[in-house]
């Protein structure tokens, strides 16, 4: 084949630059879509909990939304369609502030709310209603039945489905390629297309994307394991 | 101390009570029997408001445990509940399970708490389990810390609620026991229960429901021994 | 939209065909179908794989299936569209990388699944069909899986409308399907892309949801059928 592997040739100077700024560009946008949609999860959970049931299903078809139309397409939506709708203002004001990031992030942020408020919802019902029951019959009201005896349970079931959103969301920045947002992604593509050493350029990328992925999963099986009540 | 005054209750197009009437006095010891469905534990959950009631009245120490006036968390710390389920915290440690009321509504200081919730295992024979998580503990051993857990709170009235149905029977007696201790030292039970051994034993007073009403009441040996004809009769004959 | 849905309805369901490939909604059913369909048997090799008491062959299906669970699907096609041609000797379209990439992925998700349900079963069944002398084979094929695929099947339904999402990825590598279709159809209207991309969306949305409310279903008659193994009593 007369290839010779290098992949001296893709980590230097620039290169190395765009690798870096790719990574961060990643790690930017998990976290800002991560707070995002754990601010937006949370906010939907407490909204479904009232007893009004039109919330209920303004709720549900927001989950239903996110969860039906592939992410991609939520993205180029968000990137392409809603800045049309809007004002000419916040258009220019999108444009100017490195539109791209803000709206991938929103789409992110946006679509991990959906998952989320999902994975809050089911950890709050799998505590048997019994619980509630001997902690008001202590004496204790809802307010402090939940704070000391609901959510404390909640929690420890809710944390591995979230850990595992956090996962999904990381691999997910990747599309944010689509619209341009300069990511590990788009960045790999571009030291590519000016190195042509597409293996070693790629392999790169993959052994980061790895590190971090398997770092996540291994956080997840800790949390897993130490946090694995039984719940009899 | 508590009164029952034609107490009704609906589950739809169901009564589940049928206007009943009674009385627990101070220090007494009333265990209910009956077969399911005849609203035994519906009864015993309406002292604490865990069931609302359609018709009548429940009054703890004369007062109606519906009034509005009622702060219901103050009135179920008086009044101490031992589930079938056990209901256990399973995040907490046995100790932790009883201190947690202790230190957010009594406002003990940890070490008081600590204190108090030995002592109360001590009681049920418990205290080396103290920091225990359920999970570790036997059915039986989970029952006492939860009947360790009601009597923290220094309860004027003790409610149970088929303790020992969910036992093996093995573990049976040594709730039972603890229990008849307590009875012994002059609490006011009121015990729903399919343990005529322990009614006949440990009972002041019996009462046979049976589609919602209290069809026979008495000391346990007047009910129990003589149970003439009926609905009773074919209960016991049943259970025993 | 309505007037985009009746200028260019065509384009969406099946692209440019006949005057190039087939393409729009009806390629990404295609690949959709075609993708889970051989993923299966890519699937169940390495669920057993993985749950083999051979070094050898555990540690490879492990490996393969960590590698695709932590790398993101784009990279995954980005890897199969320059490797793929170098594989095979000759050059590869949108299409063809689409799905190769899609079943490797897909079949080692199914694959978790496959064993999940595999390990799931009560260790009774294994034990009758020894007890009757049956071997690896006629156990895993006509005891085990059977049991398995059937229990699978809401979960398998949930995955075809996965499949359906990830097509989607065909955008970025001008593979086409209905998102690409989507996508030149803005390209010549350029004046509504919130219309042409808000089709795009409920053509997915009502594709899935169809897809997801029948995994329900299932789900429910599944329960039922298996006497309601619900929740345990505390």
């Amino acid at each position: 084949m007369g290839y010779v592997f290098d992949p001296a040739a893709v980590l230097t100077g620039q290169y190395l630059e765009w690798f870096i700024w790719g990574l961060a560009t990643t790690i930017a946008l998990t976290l800002a879509a991560w707070l995002l949609g754990m601010t937006i999860g949370i906010v939907l959970t407490l909204v479904r909990m009232l007893p009004f049931r039109p919330l209920e299903w303004l709720v549900a078809g927001y989950v239903e939304y996110h969860r039906n139309v592939p992410l991609l397409v939520q993205i180029l939506v968000w990137y392409f369609g809603v800045p049309e709708i809007l004002p000419r203002a916040i258009r220019v004001w999108i444009n100017s502030h490195h539109g791209e990031f803000l709206l991938a992030v929103i789409a992110l942020g946006l679509a991990s709310a959906a998952y989320i408020t999902e994975d809050l919802r089911s950890g709050i019902r799998s505590i048997p209603k019994t619980q509630y029951e001997a902690a008001r019959s202590i004496g204790f009201n809802y307010l402090q039945a939940m704070s000391y005896v609901i959510l404390p349970q909640a929690l420890r079931i809710v944390i591995p489905p979230l850990i595992n959103q956090t996962l999904l969301l990381f691999k997910n920045t990747s599309l944010a390629m689509a619209i341009g947002v300069g990511e590990l992604t788009y960045r790999t593509r571009e030291v590519d297309s000016y190195t042509f050493k597409t293996f070693e350029a790629f392999a790169v990328a993959t052994i980061i994307y790895l590190t971090i992925s398997f770092a996540i999963m291994a956080i997840g099986a800790f949390a897993d394991r130490r946090l694995k009540l039984e719940l009899r | 101390m508590i009164r029952f005054e034609t107490v009704e209750k609906w589950y739809g197009q169901h009564q589940v009570l049928a206007g009943v009437t009674g009385e627990v006095k101070r220090g007494e010891v009333v265990t209910l029997i009956g077969s399911s469905g005849s609203g035994k534990s519906t009864l015993i959950r309406t002292v604490t408001r865990l069931e609302n009631v359609q018709g009548g009245k429940v009054l703890f120490e004369g007062v109606d445990v519906a009034g509005r006036s009622v702060d219901i968390n103050r009135l179920r710390q008086r009044i101490g509940f031992v589930f079938q389920a056990f209901n256990l915290f399973p995040h907490l440690t046995a100790a932790g399970n009883i201190t947690l009321g202790l230190e957010r509504l009594r406002k003990m200081r940890k070490a008081a708490a600590r204190e108090r919730a030995m002592t109360e295992l001590h009681r049920v024979g418990l205290a080396d389990k103290a920091d225990m998580l359920p999970s570790r503990l036997s059915g039986g051993q989970r029952q006492r810390v939860a009947i360790a857990r009601a009597l923290a709170m220094d309860p004027d009235v003790m409610l149970f609620d088929e303790p020992t149905s969910a036992l093996d029977p093995e573990m049976v007696g040594e709730v039972l026991r603890v229990m008849k201790t307590l009875a012994q030292n002059g609490m006011t039970m009121v015990v729903v229960t399919h343990e005529i051994g322990f009614a006949r034993e440990v009972a002041d007073t019996v009462w046979f429901l049976d589609k919602g009403q209290i069809v026979e009441s008495g000391p346990p040996a007047g009910v129990l021994d003589n149970a003439g004809d009926g609905r009773l009769r074919s209960f016991l004959s049943r259970t025993c | 939209m309505l007037q985009i849905l009746k200028d260019n309805w065509l384009l969406f369901l099946i692209g440019q065909y006949p005057h190039g490939p087939v393409g729009g909604l009806a390629m990404t059913v295609f690949l959709a179908v075609l993708g889970l369909s051989l993923s299966f048997p890519v699937a169940i090799g390495l669920a057993l794989a993985r749950l083999s008491p051979y070094r050898w062959l555990r540690a490879p299906a492990t490996a393969v299936v960590y590698v695709v669970r932590g790398l993101p699907l784009i990279m995954f096609i980005f890897w199969t569209y320059f490797a793929l041609p170098l594989l095979i000797g000759h050059a590869v379209g949108g299409v063809e990388t689409l799905l190769f990439a899609l079943v490797v992925y897909e079949a080692s998700y199914l694959s978790e699944i496959i064993r999940a349900g595999i390990e799931g079963l009560p260790k009774g069944q294994t034990e009758a069909a020894k007890a009757l002398g049956l071997g690896y084979i006629p156990t895993t094929f006509n005891v085990i899986l059977p049991q398995v695929l059937h229990n699978m099947l809401p979960s398998l339904v949930s995955q075809f409308v996965s499949t359906i999402k990830e097509t989607s990825l065909g955008y970025v590598i001008s593979a086409n399907e209905v998102t690409f279709a989507a996508s030149q159809v803005n390209n010549q209207l350029m004046t509504q892309p919130f219309e042409v991309y808000g089709l795009l969306a409920l053509t997915y949305f009502t594709l899935c949801f169809t897809l997801t409310s029948a995994a329900r279903w299932l789900e429910r008659r599944l329960t039922a059928e298996r006497g309601g193994l619900g929740v345990q009593l505390a």
